[in-house]
This record gives structure tokens, sequence and C-alpha cells, in this order.
């Protein structure tokens, strides 16, 4: 592998890190807004969080990607590749986190939410002091969990012409008729951005068990 | 009925004035023109069989559930409306309420803070009063209630005595005007009822205005002012507990005593 192989790698797990990024970034606050509309029983706003969590979970990434891709032009709205991607693995990791924080809300004691009510809190201090870091708390595992899946799911991006770390491998092996080395030294850059994801979760456990009020 | 029902006006040192409130949940009337007055410094223990609607109206109280009829007066101005006749705020709402403490049969403290954080809560994010000023205070209240030793510990370590006790505890750090104990030892282990009904006795004795849902007939008898009994969402006797207990007048409270093997 010369240079330039080593500066594709760094190109693709930029965009694979790139996309990941964003998409937990906008997918933790939307998917706990939705599963804040389905706990509260708001009527119709609770049943369309629900429609949009089933319809996006039985969607694989390659082919959301390619419908948002090939088919928001379709509607005049033209796309760069690499925000087509964006939008695509936000929308799935808003689906994905509202079910998770949906989980712990399920599991959260409801009576102790009226407590705070009894006790003046307004709505907005219960959902601050009382609610989020409870939930918070309960819903880290799963939420770092499901940010490993959006890197995983990120080759998913090479559809639409993209570069990211597989894709990179791919691209090299098939020009040196050597698959297996860069192939595994994409495997080593997954391994070690999920290792950072799971050291940011030690790390946010850490400091829940440590915070005060 | 109307014997009963506020039979003085209303003076300066009536904390609450309950008049004519009525509950229904669906076709289920649960409280039925419920009206009684509390005079500062009045114990008044609320009985009644199970079901007659006993935390309905604790709830209504504090408009956890928003009657369907009738007026909560929290010395003088009137719960759930503002001055213009305009119905609370969410914010009008709170402020209303931090006024009145609540203690409930299942504790409800707040798992993830602190036994400390569970007293300062409420004067820290409601009251906004200053911090500093508010930990002297949560920690001479602990000690009041004898936990001194315990703030620091999540209430998952404590028993269900000391949890109650915190659960007094952060109603007190309101500095509440009245303060509302639904079944506060109904779900403790016979051993530790004692420790809380110590507590609430002490309070009795310093002069808090409270309303006290509970089945400890010998202590509702000893530290009451007065005993209202419910039935089926009607207030049936508004008495005071020697008459209640020694001459009880209908055949409910009747009924009512010998289930709970009052003698
Ligand atoms: N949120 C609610 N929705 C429907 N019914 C309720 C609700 N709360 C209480 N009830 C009903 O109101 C009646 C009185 O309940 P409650 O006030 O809890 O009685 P008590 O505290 O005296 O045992 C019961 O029949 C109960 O089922
Ligand atoms: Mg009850």
């Amino acid at each position: 592998m010369n240079f330039y192989d080593y500066l594709s790698f760094v190109y693709g797990a930029l965009s694979t890190v790139g996309v990941s990024f964003v998409a937990i970034i906008v997918g933790i606050p939307l998917g706990l807004g939705l599963a804040l509309l389905r706990w509260a029983r708001i009527p119709v706003f609770g049943k369309c969080a629900y429609l949009y969590v089933s319809i996006v979970r039985s969607c694989p990434a390659v082919t959301l990607i390619m419908l948002i891709y090939f088919g928001l032009p379709q509607f005049g709205i033209s796309l760069n590749p690499f925000v087509a991607a964006l939008i695509s693995f936000s929308i799935t990791a808003t689906a994905f986190n509202c079910e998770i924080w949906r989980s712990s809300l399920l599991a959260f004691d409801r009576s102790q939410y009226e407590a705070a009510q009894a006790f003046g809190m307004t709505r907005w201090v219960r959902f601050r002091h009382v609610l989020l870091p409870q939930i918070w708390r309960s819903s880290i595992p799963g939420l770092i969990n499901e940010m490993t899946l959006l890197v995983k799911n990120s080759p998913a991006i090479s559809v639409i012409g993209l570069l990211d770390i597989t894709r990179a491998a791919q691209r090299i092996g098939a020009r040196t008729y050597e698959p297996i080395p860069p192939l595994l030294l994409g495997f080593a850059i997954y391994i070690i951005i999920v290792m950072l994801l799971i050291e940011l979760q030690k790390r946010l456990e850490t400091r829940i068990r440590s915070a005060g009020i | 009925m109307n014997a009963i029902a506020n039979p003085k006006p209303a003076t300066t040192d009536t904390v609450l004035r309950v008049q004519g409130i009525s509950k229904s949940f669906g076709d289920n009337h649960v409280l039925k023109d419920i009206s009684f007055d509390m005079q500062k410094g009045e114990v008044v223990s609320l009985l009644g069989p199970s079901g007659c609607g006993k935390s309905t109206l604790l709830r209504c109280i504090n408009w956890l559930e928003e009657p369907d009829a009738g007026h909560i007066r929290l010395n003088s101005e009137r719960m759930g409306y503002a001055g213009s006749g305009a119905k609370m705020n969410d914010t009008q709402l709170s402020q209303m309420r931090s006024r009145i403490g609540m203690v409930f049969q299942h504790f409800a403290l707040w798992p993830h803070m602190t036994v400390l954080e569970n007293v300062m809560a409420s004067p820290v994010h409601v009251q906004k009063r200053d911090r500093k000023e508010v930990e002297n205070e949560a920690r001479a209240v602990l000690k009041r209630v004898g936990l001194e030793d315990k703030m620091d510990m999540l209430p998952s370590r404590l028993s269900g005595g000391q949890k109650q006790r915190v659960g007094i505890a952060r109603a007190l750090a309101m500095k509440p005007e009245i303060l509302l104990f639904d079944e506060p030892t109904s779900a403790l282990d016979p051993m530790l009822v004692g420790e809380v009904l110590e507590v609430m006795r002490d309070l009795a004795a310093d002069g808090a205005t409270m309303v006290i849902v509970t089945h400890e007939m010998k202590f509702a008898r000893q530290v009451s002012s007065r005993i209202i009994f419910m039935d089926s969402g009607h207030i049936i006797e508004n008495r005071s507990p020697e008459d209640f207990f020694d001459h009880p007048q209908t055949d409910k409270a009747k009924t009512f005593l010998h289930s709970v093997q009052y003698k």
C-alpha cells in the first residue's frame, strides 16, 4: 500500500465517523422527543411517532440511503451524496434511539414524577431534574450500542459513491490483488472507533455516579 | 349534610377551605359535594373505607386532580384559578403547590438523588432559594427526623421507615402552610410504623396544620383535633376524636370502626 492508499483510509474513516457522529447528535434528542410524545400519550403525535419508528425500523440502511439520494431530487430537492447520507443515517438513528429512550421511560416509575408535580416542580424542572437524569442513566448502554451499530452500517454510504473505510479497503485490494491487508487495516480502524465509544460509555457512567442534583 | 358544610365564615386563621368539591372519573362519582375548613394548627384525620375517595380528595386539594366543581382556598387564595378567573398556568400552579407539603404511601422519593438532595430539590428548584441556606435548613430538618447520618445515601439503601422520614423531611423543607399525608405508614413493616408516627406526633405538637389519611386509629385519636369520616364520596361525620370514636353517630362509621377493630 502506498501513501495515497493510507490517505484514502483517512478519508474513509473521516466519512464513517462524520456520518455516524452527525446521526448521533441528531438522533439522540429527536429520538427522545419522539419517545416523550409516546410516553405522554399525546393523542395524534404519539401515534405518528409510533408509525415513524415502525416504518424506519423495517428499512435497510442501503435501501433508505438510495431512496433519499435518488428519491428527493424527484421532488426538486437535489442533494450531494454526503448530505443524503447524513439525512438517511439521522432518520435511522432517531427511530432506534426513540425505542431506547422509550424502554427507559417504560421502566420509569411515574409516581415519583407525580411527587415532583406535587412539590411544585414545573414541567421543565420535572423533566430536567427528575426524569432526564434517570432515563439518561438507563439509556446510555443502549444509546452507545446503537452508535456502534451506526458505525458498522456506515459501509452503506458507498452505494451512492461515497468513500467509507470498507470501500477504501476494497478499492486498494482490487488494485494490489492483496485484499486481506487493507481489510485488516479497515477492521482495525473499526475496532478503534468502537473502543473509543465504549470508553465514552464508561466515562459517562462514572460521571453520572458522581453527579449531584 | 348541610350541617357540616362550612358552618362558619372563613377567618384569618383558616388555612384551608374546601367548598363543594365534586369529582368523577367517567361515571364513577368519587367525591360528592365535599366541604370542610381547617384552622391553623389543626390536625384532621381523614378516615373511611378503602375506595371512598380519600386519596382523590387530597389530590384535589393540591390540584393533581382537577375537581369538576367546587373551590379550594389556601389561606384565602383560590387554587387552580388566577385572580382574573382564568385557569392557572403551569408556573402559577407550581407556586401554589409548593405551599402544600405532601407525603405519599409509597414514599415516591427521587431515587437518583441522595437523601439530602431529595430534601433540597424543591426549595432550590421551585422556591429558588439560596442553595447554601437551603442546605443548612435541610440538614437541620433531617436531624429533626433522626436521619443526620443518612444524608449522603441514596434512598434505596434506607429502610421503609427511614424512607418515609425522608419523605416528611422533604415536605417540611418547603415550609408548607399545610401538610397532606396519604397513608404514610400503610406500606411499612409494623415494626417501623412507630418511628414515623413519632415524627408526625412531634409535628402536630409543634403546631403544624395537617390532614392525615391513616388506618392507625389509636394514633388518629391521640393526635387529631378533628376526625372527618368519609363514605362513598360524602363526609358523613366531622367531629372531635372523642365523639367520633366513643359515640359514632352513623351506622357506616360504626361498621368501619368495627372493621378496623377499634374498641
Ligand atoms: N385516576 C383515576 N382514574 C379513574 N378512577 C380513579 C382514579 N383515581 C381514583 N379512582 C377511583 O376513585 C375511587 C376512590 O379512590 P381513592 O380516592 O383512591 O380512594 P381511597 O384513597 O379512599 O381508598 C376508586 O373507585 C378509584 O378506583
Ligand atoms: Mg388512598
